[in-house]
């Protein structure tokens, strides 16, 4: 229950004020956790439609590869893909959210490679015309991939960090305030409780000192 | 003929006998239409794939079998034909994959494991001759378009090129194999499947937006259709090509084939139809009595049911339509 202290004026005047301290930081939590469920709700939407366009996509891709991959031997389909044609780089900073770190991800593909070739790394003699279709998809959904990357570790650092403040929030909301209060009112009761005792006394010797004359 | 025709009684008898447990257009209708990729399973054992696909613990490593089986009929070919060479030509297209994987290997600076071991270079020896940069003991269309190869890369670094470079060479490479053995059979197939892939070619290339100079590129010379008959396609409607290829063999392939790629953007009927065009070829030289042709049919057959088997395992796994299926199931050699 209430925390142990002695119940002095000090010892009231003291958890007034870390009373004040948790109502107000109370406040400052509540709002942050409010904006960041804002911030979050954003991105979450932004993560949604990009996911489930993305796999649609992707999908659509995986299912013409899996043609091409039925028409063409194993050993055929790898040695087509073996070497990639495309590099990507891709470069990690960081960008603040409500001081949440998020990944902000910036990339470019590798130059040392010519303009004119093309994204395909394979000849066409061995080669099945349905995998062309789905390296094509392939090759548009990756810029979107990062990007969905980048918002879903944002969106999975946000939520962690929404987990984080709501707990202090309900500690100091549920616990440390009722707390506070509760130990203040029972000095309060206290130091009442001694002041009419003191009084009481005080009567009392009167009253004897006033029967002796 | 570099040998006499008689020679072949031995090897077009053993032929006739295995032709009879090719699988039958029959039996692929039933797979197609097994519930399960286990049922499939369950029906192969009961064919001529008995002892192989019997020990097959896990559905997914089905392509071991279909190497295993291939390298088999390339063995078992190798003993009986009295005229190696036709065998040697025929295996010629898996050195030449293995030098694709080799080159790629080697310049992304990784072991391949991708080697297919029915080539007329031993893998090993392969793998050194790239290593070392000692192309002597390919032949020599493949010797220079190696050296090229090695070449190009330093400059360029595209994979793509590799490919090019060495599937020209080994068309060419065949053609010439052919005509110094006199063989006209060999040569024809060799021609129409030159013909097919560049038909294919072209459209893939039109598809991927690349104009008439990356279509050079690509091109394997020595086909019936030559590159000035196909090259002004690449800028014009493929209906005008359709016309243009009315009057020739290919006529209803390519109406087919190519009207089907036009409507529903998949080029699964024309690959299929491709496929079977060469099948319909080669089953005209089935019935000669002596000769290399059955031999041919038959590697060629082998080739097509294995690419059949994977197709339905394939699909069957993935639990791809049975329709989806049936359209690119290739045609049966018997």
């Amino acid at each position: 229950m209430e925390i142990r202290v002695n119940p002095t004026r000090m010892e009231l005047n003291r958890l007034k004020k870390r009373l004040k301290m948790a109502e107000r930081g109370h406040k400052l939590l509540k709002d942050k956790r409010d904006e960041l469920i804002r911030q979050f709700l954003i991105l979450v939407r932004k993560n949604k439609e990009l996911r489930e366009d993305i796999e649609e996509e992707l999908s659509g891709a995986f299912a013409k590869f899996l043609l091409a991959r039925a028409v063409m031997s194993q050993d055929n389909l790898e040695e087509a893909l073996m070497y990639p044609t495309r590099k990507l780089t891709l470069d990690i900073d960081k960008q603040n959210i409500m001081s949440v770190n998020a990944p902000k991800f910036s990339w470019h593909e590798d130059s040392d490679q010519d303009e004119g070739n093309s994204i395909y790394p394979y000849g066409f003699a061995e080669t099945s015309a349905e995998l062309d279709a789905s390296i094509e998809t392939l090759s548009g959904v990756l810029s979107r991939l990062m990007e969905l990357a980048e918002v879903e570790k944002a969106v999975q650092l946000l939520s962690g960090e929404i987990e984080k403040t709501r707990r202090r929030v309900n500690a100091l909301e549920y616990v440390l305030i009722p707390k506070l209060t509760e130990t203040i009112k029972y000095i309060a009761m206290k130091l009442e409780e001694n002041e009419r005792g003191a009084l009481v006394r005080l009567m009392k010797i009167k009253d004897v000192v006033r029967a002796k004359m | 003929m570099p040998i006499d025709d008689t020679a072949y009684a031995y090897a077009v008898g053993r032929i006739r006998a295995l032709e009879a447990r090719l699988l039958d257009q029959n039996r692929f209708d039933r797979m197609i239409d097994a519930s399960s990729a286990e049922e499939v399973l369950k029906m192969l054992t009961e064919s001529e794939y008995a002892s192989s696909f019997g020990e097959l613990s896990n559905i997914h490593d089905f392509e071991t079998i279909l190497s295993s089986e291939l390298r088999h009929i390339f063995d078992l070919l190798e003993t009986i034909t009295p005229w190696p060479e036709l065998i040697a030509i025929m295996a010629l297209r898996y050195d030449v994959h293995n030098l694709k994987v080799l080159f790629k290997a080697r310049y992304l600076d990784i072991k391949s494991n991708l080697l297919i071991p029915v080539g007329t270079c031993p893998t090993g020896k392969m793998v050194q001759a790239v290593a070392e940069d000692d192309f002597r003991d390919l032949p020599d269309r493949l010797r220079i378009a190696a050296e090229k190869v090695n070449e190009d890369f330093l400059v360029n670094h595209d994979p793509q090129v590799i490919d090019l470079i060495l599937d020209q060479a080994l068309f060419e490479e065949l053609i010439s194999r052919a005509e110094k053995a006199n063989v006209p059979f060999l040569k024809g197939l060799f021609i129409r499947q030159i013909d097919l892939i560049n038909l294919k070619t072209l459209v893939r290339v039109k598809n991927m937006g690349f104009g008439r100079e990356f279509f050079k590129k690509a091109f394997l010379p020595n086909g019936n259709l030559s590159f000035d008959q196909l090259g002004g396609s690449i800028d014009e409607p493929l209906e005008s090509l359709i016309v243009q290829l009315g009057m020739t063999e290919y006529a209803t392939l390519v109406d087919e084939g190519i009207r089907d790629w036009l409507d529903r953007g998949t080029a699964s009927r024309f690959e299929k139809l491709a496929d079977d065009y060469i099948t319909a070829y080669l089953k005209k030289g089935k019935w000669m009595p002596f000769g290399p042709e059955p031999l041919i049919g038959y590697l060629w057959a082998k080739e097509v049911e294995l690419k059949n088997i994977r197709l339905i395992l394939v699909g069957k796994i993935n639990k791809l339509p049975a329709e989806a299926i049936r359209e690119r199931i290739r045609d049966a050699y018997i």
